[in-house]
């Protein structure tokens, strides 16, 4: 009777699961279909909890496949059957992979199975199981432990005085009396163990940075040998980044002195960046204007995150030759004169414009840094209508001026002529720095139109505001 | 008479004629493009302007010329180095200009070779379209001819604004064009009365021009 069951919920949501896989494996071009759907996962079981280790294997694993997850604290399961093709055969493949570990120091246990789940819980039970078609998942997984599948030690304990041991005794109950007695949860796993629903896990994502290190034999005090040896450590550095295809916006290099002291040397970019000899020429700058406290005993260098960069594509013809090196912003030229202008002259000395929505007139232009990402995609020309007293000066003076005034009439070099306004200028009333204030254009003795206010509040103070240039 | 043009045509022959052929862009404003070598401003080249106060209308004399650059659609970087104030973005967008193109250098303080050294990278390394700097210290005249050649290599035009005093005046020039400018009142209306005190290959001169009411006439 109950076996009964099983065969008849076993056969209507395998269909289900099927579709649900489809999506996740690709076939490749001419094998059967029924294998290019299947799945192949290999698990991973530390004998002892090892949180490091188990990270270092993860990151091994992605060597193989992208499809990695960590089971913490001892777990972890990877999908192969994408992967097997490119290995020559499961065989060598699982070679590679158990000689990783061995290279990594540890020899856990490895099985494989079409579900994650019978692969981690034939793991975490020992035995060597390697079982690669779905047909004889079900009768191979029965014989697994329950308490492989890590329930509640509640729930096993209920289990086992029913005299419930196994995996194929728990998959003979009946569905709707197992759910109730023990909770959707264990029933869904049971599902997943069997392919019967599908296992979607989230794939391991290591974030990922370049350390390097070198220890010279004798102590460095000179520029210019510090950046030699600099040069093989950011070789590597630009490798890693390019296979990575990434790039990175801020680079330290510690430079390690005598009693423990040491100095860090920061390059800091607007956008990703991958090539060497970049951040050699960056760092030479760099290093060019820190003194140094003592003599060097050791570099160090460290990438901070790793940002996906899209591959620069080169203009074919030279900037304004039949009208190449594309727009300002695509040639990589161009950010290269940027980033050497931030270099030399510090990160806040290059900048864009862009306007903002504000009263204010002080907030109405704002500056715009080259890591900002509206930077090169910011908003075209907006040709405001002209009104002749609404017009605004060309320059802007950071800080109003103090005018002095004579008869109530402003001064600078002499007598000011207001030849427009007055134009109120009320905005963030509500707020303590509030401003009210009138402005006016004006003309100074030497005929330069000049933009002045009067505040409306006493003591009604005169100030230059701009110039029109 | 054909083997002489065929003699002329040599590249190693230069004839002073020969530069006024260059190319230029129009400055927006038709008096000036017709005092001006060649119809304009230079597409590639130094140019001097000298202002008398900082305000003069040396930037308004500019705005046609930044926004007819700035708004083609392969335009490279317009660069303001070393700017006295802050440029006023809603008022150069709204002559014009077309912001997402203009980049900014700031001179720190204590760094007095920045403004020179940052226009000479910004000249040859190709990506900009036209360099603004602002250099109100002496400038050696090797530094100007060194800023003219850095103009051939990345064929940029630079503007280079600087103070207009008796004794800058007075000093030789590699620009291939130099203005004064100085803001004057020519009745009720204010202008600028313009000088061409250098100009490779076209006249010197002198005259009042009415930089706004050029620029209402241009519909700008």
């Amino acid at each position: 009777m109950a076996a009964r069951v099983l065969r008849q919920s076993l056969s209507v949501p395998q269909a289900a699961a099927t579709a649900l896989q489809l999506p996740l494996a690709i076939a490749p071009a001419g094998s059967p279909p029924a294998a290019s759907l299947s799945q192949l996962w290999l698990a991973v079981h530390l004998p002892q909890p090892d949180p490091v280790l188990l990270q270092r294997l993860g990151v091994l694993a992605q060597r193989f496949t992208p499809r990695v997850s960590l089971e913490p604290p001892d777990g972890l399961v990877l999908e192969v059957q994408g992967s097997v093709a490119l290995f020559g055969g499961l065989a060598p493949l699982y070679r590679a992979f158990r000689a990783g570990c061995r290279a990594a120091g540890s020899s856990p246990m490895l099985t494989l199975a079409p579900t994650p789940l019978a692969a981690l819980a034939a793991a975490r039970s020992g035995v060597s199981f390697k079982v690669l078609d779905q047909q004889h998942l079900v009768s191979a997984v029965s014989a697994l432990p329950l308490a492989a599948l890590r329930w509640p030690p509640q729930v096993l304990q209920r289990l086992s005085k029913l005299g419930v041991y196994r995996v194929g005794h728990a998959l003979r109950l009946p569905r709707a009396g197992f759910a109730r007695r023990f909770g959707r949860e264990p029933l869904q796993m049971l599902d997943q163990l069997v392919a019967r629903s599908a296992d979607l896990r989230p794939p391991l994502r290591v974030a990922e940075r370049f350390r390097a290190q070198r220890q010279f034999v004798r102590e460095r005090e000179d520029h210019a040998q510090i950046l030699q040896a600099l040069q093989p450590l950011l070789k590597q550095l630009g490798e890693f980044l390019e296979a990575r295809q990434c790039g990175i916006t801020r680079l330290t290099c510690r430079l390690r002195h005598r009693n423990q002291t040491h100095t860090d040397c920061v390059v800091r970019l607007a956008q990703p960046e991958a090539v060497a000899a970049r951040f050699l020429e960056w760092f030479a700058e760099r290093l060019g204007r820190i003194a140094l406290p003592g003599p060097v005993r050791s570099l160090e260098l460290r990438s901070g995150e790793l940002l996906s960069r899209a591959p620069v594509h080169e203009s074919l013809w030279q900037p304004s030759e039949h009208g190449g090196g594309g727009a300002a912003g695509s040639a990589s030229g161009s950010l290269e004169f940027i980033e050497r202008l931030r270099m030399r002259l510090g990160e806040l000395a290059v900048h864009g414009l862009i306007c903002q929505d504000s009263h204010c007139p002080e907030g109405a232009s704002r500056s715009l840094s080259p890591a900002d990402p509206n930077f090169r995609h910011a908003a075209g020309a907006i040709r405001a209508p002209q009104i002749p007293g609404q017009a605004r000066p060309l320059w802007l003076l950071e800080t109003p001026q103090l005018l002095r005034e004579r008869a109530g009439w402003p001064q600078l070099d002499g007598p000011l002529r207001l030849r427009h306004g007055p134009e109120r200028i009320e905005s963030q009333w509500w707020e303590a720095h509030g401003v009210a204030r009138d402005y006016y254009h004006a003309t100074d003795v030497h005929g330069i139109a000049v933009w002045v206010f009067r505040e409306r509040q006493p003591p009604h103070r005169w100030f230059l505001h701009g110039l029109s240039g | 008479m054909n083997a002489l043009a065929r003699l002329l045509e040599h590249p190693g022959i230069w004839r002073g004629r020969s530069l006024t052929r260059i190319d230029t862009l129009s400055s927006g404003f038709p008096e000036l493009d017709a005092r001006l070598a060649g119809g304009g401003w230079p597409k590639t080249g130094l140019v001097e302007i000298l202002a008398t106060h900082l305000g003069s209308g040396e930037l308004r004399l500019l705005l046609p010329l930044l926004a007819a650059l700035t708004q083609r659609p392969q335009a490279r970087w317009c660069t303001w180095i070393a700017p006295p104030l802050m440029p006023y973005a809603p008022a150069l967008a709204a002559r014009g200009v077309n912001l997402s193109r203009i980049l900014v250098v700031r001179a720190p303080q204590d760094m007095q070779w920045a403004p020179e050294w940052a226009t000479e990278q910004a000249l040859i390394c190709g990506a900009c379209d036209i360099v603004l700097t602002w250099i109100t210290q002496p400038l050696k005249p090797r530094i100007v001819r060194r800023l003219q050649l850095a103009t051939q290599r990345g064929r940029t035009l630079a503007f280079v604004l600087r103070p207009w005093s008796a004794r800058i005046a007075q000093q030789p020039s590699h620009a291939l064009l130099r203005l004064g400018i100085e803001p004057q009142r020519n009745g009720d209306r204010s202008g600028v009365r313009l000088s061409i005190l250098k100009s490779r290959g076209g006249a010197q001169g002198e005259w009042w021009l009415d930089l706004d009411a050029a620029q209402a006439a241009a519909g700008v």
